[in-house]
């Protein structure tokens, strides 16, 4: 009986040493990843224009706006991008770094909140107690499993992204496919709409994150990136977004969402591809949004 | 409640302990009580259904035994068949019935105009009136006595370890096992403890990591490459493996804690070289019962050839028709029928081609293998599909080989993951045969303590805790 016993424990002790250990051997290969994210809290990542979106932020290029512009850029967006954890993201970001001087918002990333990505970013959680107690506040249950078990942690889509990009950049992706015909197809059903939908809490959640930003000195823009114009035209709700958020944030919204045109630009509906996104950089380029100076208003 | 939620988890370490506290009757009532109370958090109306098959088939087996004249018997039966096969149909293949025969009648020219029921289906009705039926069935053929014992019969219908998805247990081995009063035994416990595990270990690592990826192939089949469908069965044959085998192991390892032995469900399927042998190996507890209870009662293969055909396609089908009301399942088990007729038919052709290949016998056993496995896959394709629509979809889109590129997975990662589990998982279940992993963590205390830590550091790493349910629980 007393050799069980003792068994037992030596088994809980191995479990929880070899968790451990795990835990901190794939710590080490997060803080070498060249994943944005990475490089945010591994503070490498000091850049004077910040991109902020969801999958459809992916589309503001740094590669290209850094040609175009001259200036160092980082983007934060991630596909299915909450408005919450970009708040804190941000947050994070002016604490370890000097303010950049602007940050171009695409304002469709308060189109849900999304508690499972928040979950995934149990990566990071060690590094900024903003993130741990969002988590905590987003899944209660995701945040006590992640403190029994510290391999929980790297259970994620997060952590296979930052491990696919340990020894290269995330910086120059982008899609490269074409909007294939079937697809449009698709549109030309009469009875077709796209009600984009949202949590109206995130429009608020957006104001903060706006005037933290200003009250650092930031000149920050909100646009709309394109859509592909038939779909576009086939939304509802993405006007009545503009609006709310324009009255709440008292900031103007510039609505690009119709600004680029044909097919060869487009991955799918939602997304720019590599040309499209290069247009649309040139686009806002010409009209000063990546001068801070500038008033484009 | 599902095995893989917290609930169960509380459920599970209050019950234990007090399983082994007390003895006897008290026993029995906390397991009918539990099991009960398992049944019932899913939706505690249709515990009057348990009940109503238990009563039923206490009464009729009783009865069985007390009657001799054999057209009394016979009544008795039928009673009990048609009040389980009933309550299955009513519940399972009501709105389905009705709704073919609108279909049929429509084609023809004739309006039918009614509406359907609003029916649930009760979790794992078709699972326990098949063990409640064979119960009766047993005593009726006399290789049975009745269970004198309402309690332990009641037990023995409700035993909330094998409830929802099996195995299946039957009568004769099970029933006597509530005769004798279980002590806690260590080497039960290690061994049990062990099968739980790896049982958690393919349905929350590996099988609820694959669904994601299935779930979008089958969604829209013309949206995906053909290689992403292809992986997309081949995962979906995986999930739904580990999926129902992951259930078993852990019903099986629950048992075996409590000091219960079930039948072995699964045994490594996909390592079958023909189709026989592949339903000795796939659900073994079902294709058991269906070969006792329906397939030898048709006359086997006792009756010559066609006869022999006849009766396995009428029992694949049923057996299709046991999976779900859908006329996919139907096709699914018609497709399994085919492939035991062929292989009959082409059976002695194939013997005598193969003593021509004697020389090679590796690659023999590989091609059959893969024969096997490829053929399988097929059937699953009609097994996941809602609709016969989509099956076509994913079979040309397959077919065409059109494009092989993975350029519309958004995370390739997925696709690695799965590969890396579906790679651990054969070559745990390969090692599993040479050195037999449960008789070596009872003999060595190291080996158990790695493989169990090995085992729960994978599943906190890999495991997906959506609660997800069961793919067998809708059976």
């Amino acid at each position: 009986m007393k050799r069980r016993i003792f068994g037992i424990i030596f088994f809980s002790v191995l479990v929880l040493l070899g968790d451990r250990l795990g835990g901190w051997g794939l710590s080490k290969l997060v803080d070498r990843s060249q994943f944005r994210y990475s490089r945010l809290y591994q503070e490498s990542a000091e850049a004077e224009i910040l991109l902020l979106g969801n999958s459809r932020g992916l589309s503001f290029f740094q590669p290209a706006i850094e040609e175009v512009t001259g200036q160092s850029t980082f983007n934060l967006s991630y596909n299915g991008m909450p408005v919450d954890l970009m708040k804190i993201l941000v947050e994070d970001y002016l604490e370890r770094y000097p303010a950049p001087k602007t940050v171009l918002i695409d304002i469709t990333l308060c189109d849900r909140f999304n508690e499972q990505l928040v979950a995934g970013f149990g990566p990071y959680r060690h590094y900024s107690e903003r993130l741990d107690s969002l988590i905590k506040m987003s899944d209660a249950k995701v945040w006590w499993a992640g403190r029994v078990s510290h391999l929980f942690r790297y259970n994620s889509e997060v952590f296979q992204r930052a491990l696919y990009y340990l020894g290269r950049s995330d910086e120059d992706w982008l899609l490269d496919r074409t909007i294939t015909p079937g697809l449009i197809e698709t549109l030309a059903a009469p009875d077709y709409t796209f009600v984009f939908g949202y949590p109206e809490e995130t429009i608020a959640i957006l104001n903060k994150l706006v005037k933290r930003l200003q009250q650092s000195g930031v000149q920050v823009r909100l646009v709309i990136n394109p859509y592909f114009p038939s779909f576009r035209d086939k939304m509802i709700g993405l006007d009545r977004l503009k609006e709310q958020v324009e009255d709440i944030t008292n900031q103007p919204v510039h609505d690009f969402s119709r600004a680029v045109e044909g097919l060869e630009y487009f991955g799918d509906f939602q997304h720019l591809n590599q040309n499209g996104s290069r247009v649309y950089i040139d686009l806002l380029e010409q009209k000063g949004f990546f001068n801070s100076e500038n008033s484009v208003d | 409640m599902v095995f893989n939620s917290l609930a169960f988890l509380i459920f599970i370490a209050i019950f234990l302990p007090l399983y082994f506290a007390i003895r006897g009757r008290l026993r029995l009532w906390l397991c009918l009580v539990a099991s009960y109370f398992f049944y019932g958090w899913w939706d505690w109306r249709f515990l009057g259904l348990i009940v109503l098959s238990t009563l039923i088939d206490y009464s009729v087996g009783l009865r069985l035994e007390q009657t001799a004249a054999p057209q009394l018997r016979r009544r008795l039966l039928t009673v009990s068949v048609v009040a389980n096969l009933g309550v299955l149909g009513f519940f399972k293949y009501f709105n389905f019935f009705a709704e073919s025969l609108k279909e049929l009648l429509q084609q023809i020219g004739l309006t039918a105009d009614y509406n359907t029921l609003h029916i649930i289906l009760p979790v794992g009705i078709s699972f326990y009136t098949f063990q409640s039926m064979s119960y009766t069935i047993d005593i009726y053929y006399r290789k049975l006595k009745p269970e004198p014992d309402f309690l332990r019969f009641a037990t023995f219908i409700a035993f909330f370890p094998q409830l929802v998805a099996g195995p299946i247990v039957r009568a004769r081995d099970f029933l006597p096992q509530f005769r004798k009063d279980r002590q806690f035994e260590w080497d039960r416990f290690i061994s049990g403890t062990g099968q739980v595990l790896w049982g958690f270990f393919k349905k929350v690592a590996v099988a609820d990591s694959l669904a994601p990826f299935v779930d979008q192939c089958f969604a829209a089949p013309e949206s995906f490459s053909s290689l992403h469908l292809l992986i997309g069965v081949i995962f979906y044959s995986f999930q739904i493996y580990c999926d129902f085998s992951g259930y078993s192991d852990i019903a099986i390892g629950l048992g075996r804690i409590m000091g219960f032995d079930f039948p072995v469900n699964f045994r490594t399927p996909y390592f079958s070289k023909n189709f026989s042998e592949f339903w000795t190996r796939w659900h073994i507890s079902l294709s058991s019962w269906l070969r006792d209870y329906l397939y030898i009662p048709l006359g086997g293969n006792r009756h010559g050839k066609w006869n022999t055909f006849r009766n396995l396609m009428i029992t694949m089908l049923l057996g299709g028709l046991w999976h779900g009301a859908s006329w996919v399942f139907v096709f699914w088990g018609f497709l399994h029928g085919l492939y035991l007729v062929v292989q009959r038919v082409l059976g002695s052709l194939t013997d005598r081609l193969h003593q021509k290949m004697g020389t090679f016998p590796w690659l023999r056993n590989i091609g059959n293998l893969a024969l096997v496995y490829g053929f399988t896959c097929l059937a699953w394709i009609f097994f996941r599909s809602p609709e016969f629509a989509t099956a076509t979809k994913m079979i040309a889109g397959i077919g065409t080989l059109g494009d092989l590129s993975l350029g519309s997975v958004v995370n390739k990662f997925v696709v690695l993951k799965g590969v890396i589990l579906i790679a651990f998982l054969v070559m745990v279940e390969l090692a599993n045969f040479k050195y037999q992993f449960g008789h070596l963590s009872l003999r060595s205390p190291a080996f158990r303590m790695a493989s169990f830590a090995l085992l729960l550091w994978l599943i906190a790493f890999f495991g997906t805790f959506d609660s997800n349910a069961f793919i067998y629980f809708q059976f």
